[in-house]
């Protein structure tokens, strides 16, 4: 049976979707601390497949032999690193590193490429039904 | 990590907003609060601050209030030898509140309340764009 994820076309638009997923996460704990005295901004490092890959492969789990044992405390990251923002539009006197206007900005750009994402696997849907002919 | 989390984290943001604009709201409906007897203290404003704490369930930065202070500056004075907590000068200690600050507090309240409110609405559609995949 053929896995519709194997495919090289998939594979990538899902990653491409995770990415933006995640990095929608960590631009909204940004403007959740839009008021935090010291928190600084953050943001993912650009998306790059083949390190992509790479990460995949060297992850690894504490294992445990019994379904009773408690797993090991990890802070789950997805597989993209966060970072701080190397150079952020301000700094307030309280060193709260957060703008509005950057962050509304990349959370446009997140919505923008998930889109694109979803539209290729919506496409690539469409493909597989016509050569099935069930459309 | 995906986008559910997305929408607790700026849940938290609002939650701090909204708290926020309760200090102020305390603040300005006591802004005439004298005391009862000669010489008592009137109401003092109250101030509010955040902190992020990393929740483990998520791995996220969220935002919590971080203390209800007070603020400690001078009482103002108003000449009222009329009024019962006037002292045998004729003064009374008004509270310390600030109609026009607590107003730009307002404001502000009311914007990171806005920008979380949007990063929901941005996820929100994030999600639907995915499951109209299966559509």
């Amino acid at each position: 049976m053929m896995d519709f994820n194997q495919i090289t076309v998939m594979k990538m638009a899902n990653a491409h979707m995770r990415y933006q997923a995640q990095r929608q996460n960590v631009l909204s704990q940004n403007i959740a601390n839009i008021d935090t005295p010291g928190y600084q901004s953050k943001d993912l490092t650009p998306l790059d497949f083949g390190k992509f890959a790479q990460a995949e492969a060297r992850r690894l789990e504490m294992r445990t032999t019994s379904s009773v044992h408690q797993a090991g405390f990890r802070q789950f990251e997805g597989p993209y690193r966060e970072e701080k923002l190397r150079a952020p539009y301000e700094v307030t006197p309280v060193k709260n590193s957060v703008s509005l206007e950057q962050q509304m900005g990349n959370i446009n750009n997140v919505s923008l490429n998930f889109q694109l994402s979803t539209t290729i696997y919506r496409k690539m849907d469409q493909m597989f039904k016509t050569a099935l002919g069930t459309r | 990590m995906d986008l559910m989390d997305t929408i607790a984290i700026s849940a938290s943001g609002m939650n701090v907003q909204s708290n926020r604009l309760r200090v102020v709201s305390e603040n300005i409906a006591n802004a005439d609060s004298t005391g009862s007897t000669p010489g008592s203290a009137p109401y003092r404003r109250k101030t509010i601050s955040f902190k992020h704490h990393l929740d483990r369930e998520t791995g996220a930065n969220l935002v919590q209030v971080n203390k209800i202070g007070t603020d400690s500056s001078q009482f103002n004075r108003a000449y009222e030898p009329t009024h019962p907590a006037a002292d045998a000068e004729g003064y009374v200690l008004t509270p310390n509140v600030n109609t026009i600050m607590e107003m730009m507090d307002m404001r502000e309240a009311r914007r990171g309340y806005e920008a979380n409110l949007n990063v929901i609405e941005a996820s929100k559609n994030m999600m639907s764009q995915s499951i109209s995949i299966i559509r």
